[in-house]
């Protein structure tokens, strides 16, 4: 009952070998990435520790979110997660033309 | 604890950091088995132990059967049988209980007879229906010969490992155990095409499916009266959109995380909804699932192809009806499962009966039809109840009425489809260039685009559609 390679789907077609040990080069992938998201994404910490339940060290963490949003947003981090997600607001309100009239 | 949250974030890095930490494997496997009854505990602690010991009653079976004498038969099938009824008792009474005594008040009121029943609230343990199918089909396999017993920590872990616990793929112990013998190797290869599944899947259940559930399949399912024809036929299309994004959303992210930590899964799902018939489609949807009829229910217990066109189209309508009843306790779920077996049979017995010489349809034609015989059974799967769904498809002959889904909707209903058409290589290749770049250069590519897509979710995280089964 052994199934076959490719019903695996992370197993990519060649072995290519390339240079760096694999867990070193995930690690670091997965490091920066969560970096990226940490300062890029301050709103979604932030709103994460709001929706914990109070207690008092959920509340030096919300304070700790609230700081490190504010910190993010003053140098202009947190922009364009902002503008991107005021499109999309943008896009979810829209309504086809005809629809707008029988609301109205 | 849901995968598409920052709990699960955290939680994922501190599994991911103590598992590679882990020098010996058996150390290895030990942590992997805690982090899951902690991430299964998230839910209800109590179930912690259901799992122990439903992991504990299938590896002493296995055992037992393993070391009987291979020619006393009697005693090796008793093991099985008890093996067998013991997973369903399990999964009988968790899932079915409320609904089998419903059903037998009825029929004791319809025939003059009122009994008060033993009713009482049984709360469906998280991912039980897909535990139990582990279970028998490792029992099964052993008996069967087909895999060897496995130690109880192996069987534990697999059948707790945390990324297919609560919603699959159904992983065998023939994929996983061997796996579990000796601690993995990452391949950056591997590692990148985990990482495009776990972004791919975010992407399709935080955006696709969460905003057309929300914005519109929700509410016209949940008010069928309120809406003309126009929005009905849209909405079942949505949701055939809806509920493909969301569990293969799942499989996605399981397959990725578990490969992450080292372990492969088989493909649970393969762009169902380019199927040219019902069959093909099972050989696309919920593979796990439905190879695991195929081999346990249809071919083992029920004996496949063997007898002629009319046994192979009972055993077909026998197995889609309980793979109908697998999803819940419904009767919707019956009808979803029976209208699958009959177009099955339908489609077998064209096969066997077709004149020859008649021109096969274009494949296009067949697509289509296939589809929409999958939409039609969404609609019972989707709909609470029989009478919901006899309403809504009696909405389709009450006049086109005016369009609600709005143009986001209706993108997102022609994306979802559209996927289905894409080349089937197009993510490996994307994860061939991804391997290929430096890490700090990758990791960035990835956080780019969940940044993307978090700015684009909905607000919250739905549970996936398949934790309820």
């Amino acid at each position: 009952m052994a199934r076959r390679d490719e019903e695996f789907p992370v197993d990519l077609p060649g072995h290519t070998v390339l240079g760096g040990h694999p867990l070193r080069w995930a690690s670091g992938a997965i490091a920066t990435a969560t970096l990226f998201l940490a300062a890029t994404n301050a709103v979604a910490i932030d709103g994460w520790a709001a929706e914990l339940e109070p207690t008092p060290a959920v509340a030096r963490l919300n304070a700790a979110t609230a700081w490190w949003r504010a910190a993010t947003d003053r140098v202009g981090l947190g922009a364009p997660r902002a503008a991107l997600h005021t499109e999309w607001k943008k896009a979810e309100a829209a309504h086809l033309p005809g629809q707008a009239a029988a609301e109205e | 604890m849901l995968f598409p949250t920052l709990t699960f974030g955290l939680f994922f890095l501190v599994v991911f950091t103590a598992a590679w930490a882990a020098r010996d494997n058996e150390w290895r496997k030990i942590i992997l088995l805690l982090a899951s009854w902690v991430f299964y505990g998230a839910w209800d602690g109590r179930f912690v132990a259901l799992l122990i010991g439903s992991a504990v009653l299938n590896w002493g079976t296995a055992a037992l059967i393993a070391r009987t004498d291979p020619e006393a038969l009697g005693r090796r099938k008793a093991l099985l049988t008890w093996g067998v009824i013991a997973n369903l008792a399990i999964l009988g009474f968790f899932k079915y209980y409320g609904f089998f005594l419903e059903q037998l008040g009825d029929l004791l009121r319809a025939g003059g007879v009122e009994r008060d029943l033993p009713l009482m609230q049984v709360i469906l343990p998280v991912g039980v229906s897909f535990f139990t199918f582990q279970g028998i089909s490792y029992v099964v396999d052993v008996y069967k010969g087909r895999v060897p017993p496995a130690g109880l920590l192996d069987i534990t872990l697999l059948m707790s490992f945390f990324p297919h616990l609560v919603a699959g793929p159904i992983v065998r112990a023939a994929d996983l155990v061997p796996q579990f013998q000796a601690r993995p190797r990452l391949e950056r290869g591997m590692v990148a095409m985990a990482l495009c599944l776990i972004v791919w899947g975010l992407f399709k259940k935080a955006v696709i499916a969460s905003e057309l559930a929300t914005g519109f399949v929700d509410p016209v399912f949940n008010d069928p009266g309120a809406h003309g024809a126009a929005d009905l036929i849209v909405a079942a299309y949505g949701y055939a959109v809806q509920i493909y994004c969301d569990f293969s959303a799942y499989s996605d992210m399981a397959i990725g995380l578990a490969a992450l930590l080292g372990y492969r899964f088989p493909r649970n799902f393969d762009q169902p909804y380019r199927s040219a018939s019902l069959q093909e489609f099972w050989r696309r949807w919920h593979i796990s699932l439905s190879s695991w009829l195929r081999d346990y229910l249809y071919i083992d217990a029920l004996g496949g192809n063997r007898g002629g066109v009319a046994y192979i189209c009972r055993n077909l309508a026998i197995t889609m009806l309980l793979g109908g009843l697998w999803h819940g306790a419904k009767w919707t779920f019956v009808i979803w499962g029976g209208l699958h077996g009959l177009v099955l049979g339908a489609e077998r017995l064209w096969r066997e009966y077709r004149p020859q010489g008649w021109p096969g349809l274009p494949r296009w034609l067949t697509i289509l039809f296939t589809f929409h015989i999958v939409v039609l059974g969404w609609i019972f799967f989707r709909a609470p109840t029989f009478a919901d769904a006899a309403a809504y498809l009696a909405g389709f002959g009450r006049g086109w009425g005016a369009l609600t889904a709005t143009p986001l909707a209706l993108v997102l209903i022609a994306f979802g489809l559209a996927m289905h058409f894409a080349p089937p290589r197009l993510m490996p290749a994307i994860a061939l260039q991804l391997r290929r770049l430096p890490a700090a250069a990758a990791g960035l590519a990835v956080g780019v685009a969940i940044l993307i897509i978090d700015a684009m979710r909905f607000e919250g995280v739905a549970p996936f559609i398949y934790y309820q089964f």
